[in-house]
């Protein structure tokens, strides 16, 4: 990645996130939720605007079975008011 | 005239010649060309005391400045680092509570943008790594979910450990991870798959930079690398190990 050529230019700094790295799920307890958002995604032409609901449904299957820390949906930009959307 | 000016020089001269002889040998040297020729009433002679304490103040001054410039500079690094995180100068993120900056966030829907998803491994990296989908087209200010998948194909546990990269580069400093599965080792059973999940969202300012008018497409890359013992990868230095 840093060859001679990339002297002077500007570099990219990876950020760690926001809330550290998921586990990961090795028993596949959340996969059907994961598969319904693949079908989700698909028929939608991957438009995320539409998928939401099932993204949520997988974050709060991962949060029940300990995959997850437990977040208020707010901070995971899942507002609960319909208007907002 | 140029009689004039030989006088005065010479006289500087001297004046310099006496500065530095009352700093060392605390005596004043009244010699006759120093004296003015036509002398007010009320001109104060200042004694060699007097003298002498003024050289000695205004050199005090002269080391204050010196030792307050060097200070200065080396006080200015710190300085600076919480000047950018108190206003965000140049893309530097603060710490700023990323719970507060996500609640409050809208979505803007007048700006799709597809996010692209790229997956590599090493050379020596013999897990299949791949992403589920090929693109998603998400707001600025929007949380999407993506999910990458990684296979084992070995009869070893192998451990890796991924870092990322966000192509074009200024639209690096807008990508914002809320979880992923970077910069942590993450061990395969042997012949397990497992999916991947990274959430993520683009920040609303995207849409306020200029340089980001025309682009619509933002390549997400990740590359996962073996984690062997005692093999020391460019890990950044705030991840905790």
């Amino acid at each position: 990645m840093s060859t001679a050529m990339t002297f002077g230019q500007k570099q990219f700094i990876p950020t760690p996130p926001d809330k550290g790295s998921f586990p990961l799920d090795h028993e596949g307890i959340c996969k059907k939720t994961m598969v319904r958002y693949m079908k989700c995604l698909i028929n939608n032409n991957s438009n995320n605007s539409l998928c939401r609901d099932e993204a949520k449904e997988y974050l709060a299957c991962r949060m029940e079975n300990n995959l997850m820390a437990k977040e208020d949906w707010n901070n995971l930009g899942f507002q609960e008011n319909k208007e907002e959307r | 005239m140029k009689n004039k000016y030989i006088v005065t020089m010479n006289r500087v001269l001297l004046m310099n010649r006496c500065c530095y002889s009352v700093i060392r040998y605390n005596f004043v040297v009244n010699h006759q060309i120093l004296i003015p020729k036509k002398p007010l009433q009320n001109v104060i002679i200042r004694s060699a005391h007097d003298q002498k304490e003024k050289i000695r103040s205004t050199l005090n001054y002269m080391i204050a400045l010196g030792v307050m410039t060097v200070g200065l500079s080396y006080a200015a690094v710190p300085l600076y680092r919480i000047f950018c995180q108190a206003y965000s100068y140049g893309g530097t993120t603060g710490q700023i509570e990323a719970n507060q900056a996500v609640s409050n966030m809208k979505a803007i829907k007048d700006r799709p943008i597809k996010v692209r998803f790229n997956a590599d491994t090493a050379s020596s990296m013999q897990w299949n790594f791949k992403p589920q989908q090929p693109d998603i087209t998400v707001l600025p200010g929007e949380t999407a979910l993506a999910f990458y998948t990684a296979v084992n194909p070995t009869d070893k546990a192998v451990t890796g450990i991924s870092t990322y990269n966000v192509i074009p580069f200024e639209a690096g400093q807008y990508f914002n991870k809320i979880q992923c599965f970077c910069f942590e080792e993450q061990q395969l059973n042997p012949h397990e798959q497992v999916d991947m999940p990274v959430f993520f969202y683009i920040d609303p300012e995207y849409i306020e930079d200029p340089k980001m008018e025309f682009i619509d497409e933002i390549v997400l890359s990740y590359t996962f690398f073996e984690a062997k013992e005692g093999m020391k990868l460019p890990v950044p230095s705030y991840v905790k190990q």
